[in-house]
């Protein structure tokens, strides 16, 4: 055990350190897509999804056309609903 | 259990989820503009009736009435909910990612992949749970059948579904920027025009008289009509309570303008290369550094809150005013047969109806929700420049790669500077933000104030993006061409 | 003494927490006093490429709507 009186240059080297080391942590952990460097979410702009996951790939004009496709069933099913009378 | 985190409850449903492929090659430009115009309209076309409702009246109005604005949400269609469960379910989970509460490693791929499942498959939750809210809460009718509930659910729970998967298109590359962006500018646009223009014919009162949508159509129309007197007509086009009227959208564009004029202060840093003599240029901070995501923010919080209370009142509680839930919480009252409108203590979040009703009725409200709107928009605007990647650091390492420095400052410095400057910008431009919202709340334009601050804001977001696009596919475009117009970008 | 700089304290905190908003608007007002304003020129500029954008885009949107007019006219 040694003792040195407090203060000095010691805590100053020691404040350094943490601060580096804080900062080297920050720089490691990345908060957001964006910040690791692979697009997403900026300043003003919300942007959720970017990564190609390992899902259950669709091209883009197949879901245009699925969606069409739902919002007609729905009026489909208004117009069974109409016809059958009281259905529901 | 140790080294089980939060982002592996997305590992099991992987395969099952949907994914939007990612182009091979870079989409052309025109490609983006009709994508993301038919992702637009489709979610437009989504906001279809719903079927299997019951057709008898129904006493349970809607709740949501003055946030819908913001999330392109329309009561009783497939879009009950709009875009609301993916926007709150990426803003939320981005916040805890950031403040470490879930711990993610951006810089893996695994990791990110199970990010954003993690987060289309809470949106999808939500889009379920809400649907449920709803149905039970007798919103589509009391004593449902089975089948009834089966087809609703299958109606709310799929839009939700095709929303993301919509959104997820544009995100993707396919259109500009971020889907729920777009398209709710879109949706905000079409309303804007529908308050203004809409020639549909809406029942007003029990004798089956009708008026226009719009306020101006209304206006032409009421002096002509025969139930009405000129004058009469004329007034009540400016403050009819019901459906929109010309003063409205005369403080709606009031609004846009000022949130135009906000948009274009910045502070302009000078910056010099440091490679090149004699390279000297600005590098501009905009004051809305953070756009309209604060005021999104703070309302998808206000919608949490509504929705909660909502559970506890008309689920549990019945809306039962001897009830204790809703001593303590307040009740809903119908309010020209289409408002569910709550009272005290919840009343305190919601804006009022009319600037003077509100003056006079309930002036707590003007401290409580000015001050929720300016806390949390404060908060928000702190937390998210912090993380978003566009922060001080962030612009620092930024400039030290393509060789630019602040003029006057050493490299090692810039940092420190940008520090003093971005978090200011933020939070002060969430604030007037905040500001701006709140009068015009307060005179009464049942969310459409904050509709439209989100709408202009997000609006010159994606004009800065899309200009950028432009000139980067080297103003070819054959839209553009065509349209004459390659100046308005 | 010891009570007299417990009060002290105690009454600085509770400055700090004052002083905080205060911070904030004067932080705020400099930035803005700091910040280049757009001229009238370039506002009307800025209104008018956003206005006729906002109403473009409006429009398309509710040639869409009006489609549902006639389709709910028929189904109701």
């Amino acid at each position: 055990m040694s003792v040195t009186p407090p203060g000095g240059q010691r805590t100053l080297q020691k404040r350094r350190q943490a601060q580096n080391a804080k900062e080297k942590q920050l720089k490691q952990t990345p908060a957001s897509t964006r910040q690791a460097g692979h697009g997403g979410s900026s300043s003003s702009i919300l942007k959720i999804y970017t990564d190609e996951a390992n899902g259950l790939r669709v091209d883009p004009l197949v879901v245009l056309f699925l969606a069409v496709a739902f919002i007609f069933s729905v009026v489909a099913l208004h117009v069974i609903a109409k016809v059958t009378g009281k259905l529901f | 259990m140790a080294g089980y985190r939060l982002v592996d409850i997305a590992k099991p449903f992987l395969p099952i989820l949907p994914e939007i492929e990612i182009s091979y090659e870079k989409v052309p430009f025109d490609d983006k503009i009709v994508y993301t115009i038919c992702s637009g309209l489709i979610y437009l076309f989504g906001q279809f009736p719903l079927a299997a409702i019951s057709k008898d009246e129904v006493r349970v109005q809607d709740p949501l009435y003055f946030l819908r604005g913001v999330f392109g949400a329309e009561p009783r269609t497939l879009m009950e909910f709009g875009l609301f469960p993916i926007i709150s379910s990426g803003l939320i989970l981005q916040l805890l990612a950031g403040m470490k509460f879930i711990s993610v490693n951006f810089k893996l791929q695994q990791d990110r992949e199970l990010f954003q499942s993690l987060t289309k498959l809470f949106a999808l939750l939500q889009y379920f749970v809400l649907a449920n809210i709803f149905i039970f809460s007798g919103y589509y009718g009391e004593n449902l059948s089975i089948v009834q509930i089966g087809l609703l659910n299958l109606q709310l729970v799929g839009a939700g579904f095709f929303a993301i998967l919509v959104s997820e298109i544009v995100d993707k590359g396919f259109g500009f920027a971020s889907g729920t962006m777009t398209i709710n500018t879109i949706v905000i646009a079409t309303n804007l025009i529908a308050d203004t223009f809409g020639v549909s014919q809406v029942t007003v009162d029990a004798d089956g008289h009708k008026e226009a949508q719009g306020s101006v159509i209304n206006l032409l129309q009421g002096m002509r009509s025969k139930h009405k007197t000129f004058l009469g007509g004329l007034v009540s086009a400016f403050n009819r309570d019901y459906l929109p009227n010309l003063s409205m959208t005369l403080i709606v564009l009031g609004i846009g303008a000022t949130v135009c004029y906000l948009q274009s202060f910045r502070l302009e840093l000078p910056i010099r290369s440091t490679k090149a003599r004699g390279m000297n240029n600005v590098y501009p901070i905009r004051l809305l550094h953070i756009g309209g995501l604060s005021v999104t923010f703070s309302y998808v919080l206000l919608t949490i809150i509504h929705l909660l209370a909502f559970v506890l009142i008309q689920l549990v509680a019945r809306n039962d005013p001897t009830s204790i839930i809703c001593k303590v919480l307040g009740h809903y009252e119908t309010v020209n047969n289409l408002l569910y409108v709550p009272s005290f203590p919840l009343s305190l979040l919601t804006p009022p109806r009319s600037f003077f009703s509100g003056l006079f009725q309930q002036p707590l409200t003007f401290a409580v929700y000015s001050g929720f709107m300016l806390f949390t928009g404060i908060w928000f605007a702190d937390q998210w420049q912090a993380m978003s990647g566009t922060s001080a650091r962030d612009i620092a390492a930024q400039f030290k790669e393509q060789g630019i420095t602040l003029t006057g400052r050493r490299e090692q410095s810039v940092a420190k500077e940008l520090e003093k400057v971005v978090p200011v910008a933020s939070t002060t431009g969430a604030t007037l933000l905040a500001l701006v919202t709140i009068v015009g709340e307060f005179l009464g334009l049942k969310g459409k104030a904050a509709g439209m601050v989100v709408g202009v804001a997000t609006g010159f977001s994606l004009l800065e993006l899309i200009s950028l696009d432009y000139q980067q596919s080297g103003g070819q475009s054959a839209l553009a061409q065509v349209l004459g117009a390659p100046g308005r970008f | 003494m010891a009570k007299g700089n417990e009060k002290k304290e105690a009454g600085s905190q509770i400055e700090k927490l004052a002083d905080a908003p205060m911070e904030f608007v004067k932080d705020g007002r400099q930035f803005l006093s700091k910040c280049k304003k757009p001229d009238v020129k370039e506002y009307t500029k800025i209104v008018r490429a956003v206005g006729i954008g906002f109403v473009a885009v409006g429009i398309i949107g509710y040639a869409i709507k009006l489609v549902h007019i006639p389709i709910r006219y028929l189904i109701v």
